[in-house]
């Protein structure tokens, strides 16, 4: 007994040399200077991500402007502009003690009015998520210039997951107050507190920052400049990483066939994490207004015909994983494993497409729907024709149609003129921001990307959805959240098929660039080169 | 009949284009017997080289297609959307350069524009843009080039119809009374044949080409495996397996060259002005 003691001790003790050891090797000493050339793809439509959050002008805008809080792995807060906080026990008052000498890029000070104008007025009133985010907002009260405290009707603990420099970015009130927003000119110059500061914005070619010299965070940044190219294929991105011309990208720079060559040249880092805050999910919205598809029998048929651990390992090279319902397992504190499940097994599709009443007719095909594909690469094409191909096999004649991705976006949320369409979707840390959107009835809104476009109404998942929101009890509001993914697994208006793994590409020479969960969506004042 | 395919035969090089064009015509007709499953199933292991597995002698592309069925089923598509397009760009181009030749005046003043407003736009550029806006498929895709490619023929008609209407035999069924459509289609048509026809083969080439450019660009029918569908789905992969972009190149250019070999002979055949070249 005291012998296996003593040997668990010197295990336990070999393995915290081994911790000190690697942390020691990884804690460099940062070196000031330099430029990081990276890719940003898309072009962003604007440097702003307040009241747009379109993915690319995420990448750009968060090295200029900041958010209240940040995220770490596992989506624990970390303060940013705001200092430290408190959660009243009720849940229903949030204060926030703001940073001293926070200056915004014209020398403005940064205080707690800027908190105010943007959580009203901007996040609140404009931002796509925020309308339900900040639904119980009431209103934020500034009792000092660096004390804002966030006044709620009902508890609304999702919120505190929101406050990231992506999500919820805080815009200067003098700068924006009482002008049209959308047009401010500050939006293609922004005018934040970050740690850089907008140089050049030439269209179609590159973004360039420059150190903002009197960041408050003192030593930081550590680059001077901060070059994005923008390159729009991505065969030649590739070509750009391997001559050294950029150096850094994120959301899956380069064609998913070229990392394994990439990585096997010693010469970059292959990083998937990054991604927690986003946590991505690609998933087929079925129109229940298909006379086919309302009926869930065929729901669950096209469900057992597709072979998931197929698409993830041939059609998006493992960078995925198996979902098994609509929130990601990377969400710990809310992922539910036990729900209704669909092995890959034609022959219970096809016998469920018979119990339907769609038995196969002549040629063997049972019914025809058309496929549309967000058109954003080869690999969303790639799956459309593998599913084309597995629904085949069980007798459902998919006819694919590809369009551009605004004609895509306008066919599925505004015209909501089609049957089967293949998207992913952000779940973000918080059910309620990032996943209730899809099931909700009151989200059937046409002309909003990324909402209920499945047209799926279940008064039972709205009860569960809307107590949700306001149940501050950790338990009571995870055994909602458990009960709303099996409902969603069972009534299936949505299928998902793989958490997306996205990956950072970056040279060896660029340190420290994953060092939250929001990736490349922080704020690059950490990030240095080795020289 | 006989003297055509003397003239056609001593044209060694057209002979050879010939015998090219029929192999990738039995490759078309012979795609469903040989090849009886979908060329879209992945029936091995993605990336397959050539000659690694006897079963798929051309290899596998990324999502493990076989690439031989592609090949072969491709050439039905490929050649089809050639065939076809160019039709739509005859019937378009002969009629607007008959009525244009034929009637000349105002008729043919109103038409030149036309054509001249379709030839200042670039070609491809044009094919891209009706594609992109009609949606990529089948139908569209010939649509375009059709459309696009049109004008020169427009133009060749109607400076034989000029030609043609001022001779004396036209004149003379004009004065029996003979109808304007008759006239065009039984006596001027058949004396402006043979550089249409000529025009025409080529254009076949030029059709499979702008139909693999458009696929290549993603602007193909995402439903239908052509070779340029081959091609614009293996160029990001063109680096780690170069064979999924080049054996259907491979096949885009003999058939290309094939036909436009064959162009040539049925020039020299059909020409008489250069029969004692």
């Amino acid at each position: 007994m005291n012998s296996l003691m003593s040997l668990l001790r010197g295990a336990l003790g070999a393995l915290t040399t081994l911790a000190v050891l690697a942390s020691a090797s990884h804690a460099q000493q940062p070196t000031p200077g330099g430029t990081l050339t990276m890719v940003v793809q898309p072009e962003p439509p604007t440097l702003v991500s307040a009241f747009n959050s379109a993915g690319p002008i995420g990448v750009v805008s968060t090295k200029m402007l900041e958010g209240l809080l940040t995220y770490d792995f596992d989506m624990v807060p970390k303060p940013v502009l705001a200092e430290s906080w408190k959660v009243s026990p009720d849940g229903k008052t949030i204060t926030f003690n703001l940073r001293k000498g926070v200056k915004w890029h014209d020398g403005r000070d940064f205080t707690s009015a800027d908190v105010q104008f943007s959580a009203m007025k901007v996040w609140k009133e404009l931002h796509p998520r925020g309308r339900s985010t900040f639904a119980k907002l009431t209103a934020v009260e500034t009792p000092g210039p660096l004390v804002a405290i966030f006044k709620l009707s009902e508890a609304s603990p999702y919120m505190m997951s929101a406050l990231s420099g992506y999500e919820s970015q805080v815009l200067p009130k003098h700068v924006y107050d009482g002008t049209d927003m959308a047009q401010n000119p500050a939006n293609g110059k922004p005018v934040g507190t970050g740690p850089f500061i907008l140089k050049e914005w030439q269209k179609g070619n590159f973004i360039l920052l420059e150190k903002n010299p009197n960041y408050w965070d003192k030593g930081r940044p550590y680059l001077d400049k901060i070059v994005m190219r923008i390159i729009p294929d991505a065969a030649a991105r590739s070509a750009a990483f391997e001559t050294g011309e950029v150096l850094l990208g994120g959301f899956s720079p380069v064609p998913l066939s070229d990392v394994k060559r990439l990585e096997a040249s010693g010469k970059f880092d292959v990083e998937t994490r990054g991604y927690e805050y986003l946590a991505p999910i690609f998933l087929l919205e079925f129109n229940l207004k298909n006379k086919y598809l309302q009926d869930k029998r065929v729901r669950h048929a096209i469900a057992h015909a597709i072979d998931q651990n197929l698409v993830v390992k041939t059609v998006w090279y493992g960078f995925g994983k198996p979902a098994t319902g609509p929130v990601p397992s990377v969400l710990t504190q809310f992922y539910n494993g036990n729900v209704p499940k669909y092995a890959f097994d034609p022959k219970r599709a096809e016998a469920l497409l018979d119990e339907a009443g769609f038995p196969r007719a002549g040629g063997g095909k049972r019914f025809k729907l058309i496929h549309d594909y967000l058109p954003y690469g080869a690999d969303y094409q790639r799956t459309a024709e593998y599913l084309k191909q597995a629904l085949g096999k069980v007798g459902i004649d998919v006819e694919i149609r590809s369009q551009d991705t605004a004609a895509f976006l306008k066919r599925v949320y505004t015209d909501n003129d089609f049957d089967m369409s293949s998207n992913f979707f952000y779940a973000l840390p918080d059910p309620t921001i990032g996943v209730q959107r899809i099931y909700w009835s009151k989200n059937i809104k046409k002309g909003v990307p990324f909402s209920n476009a499945s047209g799926y109404s279940n008064p039972e998942m709205d009860r569960v959805i809307e107590a949700t929101q306001v149940e501050h009890d950790r338990k009571a509001r995870r055994a909602l959240i458990d009960s709303m993914q099996v409902m969603a697994q069972d009534d299936l208006p949505v299928l998902d098929l793989f958490e997306v793994r996205f990956f950072t590409l970056a040279s060896k020479k660029v340190q420290d660039h994953t060092l939250s969960g929001e990736g490349v969506y922080s704020s690059f004042s950490k990030v240095w080169l080795k020289k | 009949m006989k003297s055509f395919f003397r003239l056609f035969v001593r044209n060694r090089a057209a002979v050879a284009g010939a015998m090219i064009l029929l192999g990738v015509l039995a490759m078309a007709i012979l795609a469903p017997i040989l090849y009886p499953d979908d060329p879209w199933d992945m029936v091995a292991e993605p990336y397959l080289a050539p000659g690694a597995n006897p079963d798929y002698a051309l290899g596998t592309d990324m999502m493990g297609r076989d690439l031989a069925a592609g090949i072969f089923h491709g050439a039905r598509v490929s050649l089809l959307i050639g065939l076809v397009a160019t039709s739509v760009a005859l019937l378009l181009g002969v009629t607007i350069g008959a009525l244009s030749g034929y009637y000349g005046g105002h008729v043919d003043r109103a038409l030149m524009r036309l054509t001249e407003l379709f030839q200042t736009i670039p070609a491809f550029l044009f094919a891209i843009v009706l594609v992109a806006i009609f949606e990529p498929s089948v139908t569209t895709i010939v649509l375009a080039i059709g459309v696009v490619s049109w004008p020169p023929v427009a133009r060749l008609t109607r400076g034989e119809f000029l030609g043609l209407r001022s001779r004396e035999f036209v004149l003379a069924c004009e004065a029996m009374g003979m109808s304007d459509v008759r006239i065009i289609l039984r006596h001027c048509l058949p004396n402006a044949a043979a550089p249409i026809i000529v025009t025409g083969s080529l254009m076949v080439a030029t059709a499979i080409l702008t139909e693999a450019g458009l696929a290549f660009l993603g602007l193909g029918d995402p439903n239908v495996m052509s070779w340029g569908t081959i091609i614009g789905a293996g160029r990001e992969v063109l680096r780690s397996a170069w064979y999924v972009c080049t054996l259907p190149g491979i096949a885009i250019l003999l058939t290309v060259l094939a036909i436009n070999l064959v162009g040539e002979g049925l020039n020299d055949a059909l020409n008489p002005r250069l029969r004692n070249r």
